[in-house]
């Protein structure tokens, strides 16, 4: 346990004095996931909507594929990736392996089927009586398709946060698709698993309390955007 | 006479392959009151959905005001609106439910007195609900905010579902003089569906009787359910729960469902024919038919409501008060069977 206590006291002396490797694995983290979640939400939200409003041919199996894609071992959409940015793989001459961005690629995989599953379910958990109040007051397309995301942002906020959480917390893509490059692609989580490996715990603790720390500020963020609804 | 502002054709609508509502022709006039009257399940909410636009038909044609309409069209978005069974507010106050469809419609001039108006057509005063919450709210008084925000937009036509069913007689009198108001200072046509005959009948200009999807008369026929009994001599019928028999021609089937218009009470009604088939029942029920003057009587026989239309003369004439017996009389030969 006095290493763990080390580890704390080092992690606030490494946060408080600015120290520089932390707050680029910090800054990367928050990048990387500031790209993954804008695309898995500007894709996710609509065809979730899709899913959970309308009645069409094939939505049971959709559902089924979405809801066992919410499950995807991180790892493997690593390798996923991984195989299509090589430069063996189709999209190897984009130069997207071993970057940031390569990174949300396999992030935005990993976030989508979340944010499409959740949504579609906030929208099924919509009461029927207001697709036809907001129909009966004259609403067109647009406007139904917008009042009734806006009746369920609260679910859907709470979808997002959900994937948020999975993306700020997975190693496997990361590691892959990024490399675990120092000032370029480390992250949090690959930072704190390579400290580990060194025994370095100071380090990994601090970036530990970091992720934490987001994770209160979002949930708060949350929490404060539902109450003033 | 104007042209009609609805005229459906050959409408029929399916929910899971199963037909629920199934109309050939219906027209309605603009600003005119009118009921749909039927138990559970034969279509009212259904017609009221597809004639408000808020689902489109399996097959068939709605015309509004003499052009083909179905959801999202443009011609009847505002000038359409339905308020259903359950009403439905927004997680808002009252203000922004009012308001709501006034904003969908891009109408945001003078929202605050609009609101205000909408509010006292329904009873309400805008200074003491403008800002109460919609969880604040009892159940007539939702119903009513809900009323209000369909008025709000000055609609062309207003359609009802059971508006009078969850709220006391109070709200149900309330509905019924904004209904008239709404039809006589806005030209408003209504279409209510509703439980309650003789509420209905108080208001409207035609009540139209649906049963499993179809109409098929004006809401004051009485329809008995099968198994029917072959009674011998060539008769068939039922027994009601008083002992009294209830003949009827030869059904179609075991559990068709015979409609049975009552003609006649045969206390010195001369045109009651020894044919006809006589049932004793006591009145229930007495209702006034604003536009003629005529009552509606309600008479029980064996548990089953039998309604006939008199004159005002024939009721002074009979003196015919609820608790009297009388004998009615139905054409045998016009039993419908559905």
């Amino acid at each position: 346990m006095h290493f763990l206590l080390e580890g704390f006291f080092q992690a606030f002396q490494l946060l408080l004095s600015g120290d520089a490797e932390t707050y680029s694995a910090v800054l990367a983290t928050v990048t990387v996931s500031g790209y993954s979640m804008g695309c898995s939400l500007l894709i996710g939200i609509p065809l979730g909507f899709c899913l959970g409003y309308f009645d069409f041919r094939y939505k049971k199996p959709i559902r089924t594929v979405t809801d066992t894609l919410m499950a995807l071992p991180t790892v493997f959409i690593g390798l996923l990736v991984y195989a299509f940015l090589t430069h063996r793989g189709p999209l190897g001459n984009m130069g997207l392996l071993f970057t940031l961005p390569g990174i949300a690629i396999g992030q935005t995989i990993l976030a989508l089927p979340i944010v499409v599953g959740l949504s579609a379910t906030a929208v099924e958990g919509m009461d029927r009586k207001l697709r036809i109040t907001i129909l009966s007051l004259g609403a067109n397309r647009r406007q139904l398709f917008l009042n009734s995301l806006w009746e369920a942002r609260h679910a859907i906020l709470a979808g997002a946060v959900a994937a948020y959480g999975r993306v700020m917390t997975e190693v496997g893509i990361s590691m892959m698709v990024g490399g675990n490059i120092k000032w370029h692609t480390r992250t949090i989580t690959t930072a704190i698993a390579l400290e580990t490996n060194k025994g370095q715990f100071g380090m990994g603790v601090a970036l530990g309390l970091v992720l934490l720390a987001i994770a209160f500020f979002v949930n708060l963020s949350v929490s404060f955007l539902r109450r003033r609804a | 006479m104007a042209p009609p502002i609805f005229t459906v054709h050959s409408l029929k609508h399916a929910y899971a392959k199963e037909t629920v509502l199934e109309i050939e022709h219906l027209t309605v006039q603009p600003a005119s009151i009118v009921g749909l009257i039927g138990p559970n399940g034969s279509g009212k909410s259904t017609l009221l959905r597809l004639l408000g636009l808020i689902e489109k038909p399996t097959q068939g044609t709605i015309h509004f005001n003499g052009r083909p309409v179905e959801p999202f069209s443009d011609e009847a978005r505002f000038q359409i609106t339905l308020l259903p069974q359950e009403p439905f507010l927004v997680r808002r106050n009252v203000f922004r439910n009012v308001s709501f469809g006034l904003k969908l419609k891009g109408n945001t001039k003078d929202t605050a007195k609009r609101v205000d108006e909408a509010l006292a057509l329904v009873g309400l005063s805008g200074d003491a609900f403008r800002r109460r919450p919609w969880y604040a709210l009892s159940g007539g008084e939702a119903q009513r905010v809900a009323l209000a925000a369909r008025l709000a937009l000055n609609p062309k036509v207003l359609l009802m579902d059971e508006p009078t069913a969850s709220v006391d007689a109070g709200s149900a009198q309330l509905i019924k003089e904004v209904s008239l108001r709404v039809r006589r200072e806005l030209g408003t046509t209504l279409i209510i569906a509703s439980h309650d005959w003789q509420w209905l009948n108080e208001i409207c200009d035609e009540i139209l009787h649906l049963f499993n999807g179809r109409i098929f008369g004006t809401g004051r026929e009485t329809i008995v359910f099968g198994p029917w009994q072959n009674m011998g001599s060539g008769k068939w019928g039922k027994m009601l729960s008083d002992g009294q028999r209830l003949i009827v021609p030869v059904p179609p089937h075991q559990a068709a469902a015979a409609v049975i218009s009552v003609l006649s009470f045969d206390e010195g009604d001369t045109s009651v024919r020894k044919e006809d088939v006589g049932l004793s029942g006591t009145v229930s029920r007495l209702s006034l038919e604003k536009k003629t003057g005529h009552i509606f009587a309600t008479i029980l026989a064996g548990g089953l409501p039998f309604t006939i239309r008199l004159n005002p003369e024939q009721h002074g004439k009979h003196t015919i008060l609820p608790g009297k017996t009388l004998n009615i009389r139905y054409r045998l030969d016009q039993v419908k069977w559905i």
